[in-house]
């Protein structure tokens, strides 16, 4: 074999991709030259500088929800004839199901495991529904009871809503703008949650009274999601986001100051 | 039976929405036009599931969101280029070797990302399913519509290059 012979198959060597007569070929031709071994050492440091550096990412929250708003709607649209469901009254509610249900799936495919945290069960269960909760957070019109920028119109809606009055510090300088308010029911009561954005990000705070010591930060990853709790002076914390965790962390230390 | 076919989008499409967006990214590079061109490839992965018949959903998948990014490509006159941000943009590095560790990372982590952003995009489409999706030569011949001789040579020019941008080799070989 000649070293251009060789050049032209060595990506193809190095991917494993040669048929067996080809890749012994080649094989024995590097055993035997300096130059094409260099040739190959470069392309592998390549391919691994690529692999290491290129970001493999992962679809954000608000992607999956406008593609299951957008089937839902697809659906209800050219659905009319399934047989089992009236056409008149079904079709918007179960577009809204359908919704819900491709949600579920991208979940179930995030792969539910925590690296986790302190606490043991109770807080894994407990980091499952603020989770959960934050999944539904995202389904079209769930996401905020009061839509306001504005901290003034923020706060004083929880009032008489929940028995704690949230922080909701003006983070808008910081790139994290506020977007609004909501209830939630979670483990057993009624939490607020704050919604902030960061680029296309959103990033839930669900807050509670819980008496205890403090406790936190910890933080907690599920594929995609990350979660940091803490407890201070009696009010529980959760704060989850897709957003990564290190913008994620910066976010907390401007909200906790 | 369109019943039956939509239950199969859920299962077979829904799982590679991370991939579609990895490589919408690398493609496109804005995240906001990415996220259209999921969307987009999304919806037209639904319309057309009933009349899918092969076994690589992925690999068809994925050949649709390559699609709808050249179509979106196509639209705009620059390249815009986004350098990601690592984990280690904001990480805290406490001794002067881990400093110089992260730093190094991070300019190899520029530079592969800029070598990428200037590499012709049929070069760029090659590198990202081979390297980033870890997809075999016949799949992605089957994404891209070439033969996979093309996607060997492609990758190879792709390799070289970014070989050359890092220092590694003199020049980039043809």
């Amino acid at each position: 074999m000649q070293c251009a012979d060789c050049r032209v198959l060595l990506d193809a060597y190095l991917d494993g991709e040669l048929a067996e007569r080809e890749r012994v070929s080649v094989r024995e031709h590097l055993a035997g030259c300096a130059d094409c071994s260099r040739e190959l050492a470069a392309l592998e440091r390549a391919s691994a500088l690529a692999q290491e550096h290129l970001v493999h990412y992962e679809a954000p929250d608000v992607l999956k929800a406008r593609i299951a708003s957008a089937i839902a709607g697809e659906r209800s649209e050219g659905g009319g004839n399934s047989s089992d469901t009236p056409p008149e009254r079904a079709p918007r509610r179960r577009a809204w199901l359908l919704a819900a249900a491709g949600l579920l799936i991208a979940l179930a495919s995030a792969g539910l495991t925590y690296a986790i945290m302190r606490g043991g069960n109770r807080s894994q269960a407990l980091a499952d529904a603020v989770l959960a909760s934050h999944i539904r957070s995202l389904q079209p019109g769930h996401l905020t009871d009061v839509q306001s920028t504005n901290e003034h119109n923020v706060k004083p809606w929880f009032n008489g809503r929940v028995n704690l009055s949230p922080k909701v510090p003006t983070l808008d300088s910081a790139g994290f703008p506020l977007v609004g308010g909501r209830l939630d029911y979670l483990d057993g009561r009624v939490v607020a949650a704050v919604v902030y954005a960061r680029r296309q990000h959103l990033i839930n705070v669900d807050t509670w009274p819980e008496h205890g010591p403090n406790e936190g930060p910890d933080s907690a990853s599920a594929q995609g999601y990350h979660l940091i709790h803490w407890r201070s002076d009696n009010v529980e914390y959760w704060v989850v986001s897709d957003l990564e965790s290190g913008e994620l962390s910066q976010f907390v230390s401007l909200y906790r100051r | 039976m369109a019943q039956r076919s939509a239950d199969g989008f859920e299962a077979h499409i829904l799982p590679h929405l991370d991939d579609a967006y990895t490589l919408a990214r690398h493609l496109l590079g804005d995240e906001h036009d990415a996220q259209d061109a999921v969307q987009d490839a999304a919806l037209r992965a639904f319309r057309h599931f009933a009349g899918f018949r092969g076994d690589n959903a992925r690999a068809w998948f994925l050949s649709i969101v390559r699609n709808c990014c050249l179509t979106m490509r196509q639209g705009r006159a620059v390249d815009r280029v986004t350098v990601p941000f690592g984990d280690q943009h904001l990480a805290v590095v406490r001794d002067t070797d881990q400093a110089d560790s992260a730093a190094i990372a991070q300019s190899e982590r520029a530079l592969v990302t800029q070598a990428l952003g200037e590499m012709p995009v049929e070069f760029r489409e090659v590198l990202v399913l081979r390297e980033v999706q870890g997809l075999s030569y016949a799949e992605i011949s089957d994404i891209v519509g070439v033969p996979a001789g093309t996607v060997m040579s492609r990758l190879s020019r792709a390799r070289r290059r970014l070989a050359a941008k890092l220092g590694m080799t003199d020049k980039e070989a043809s």
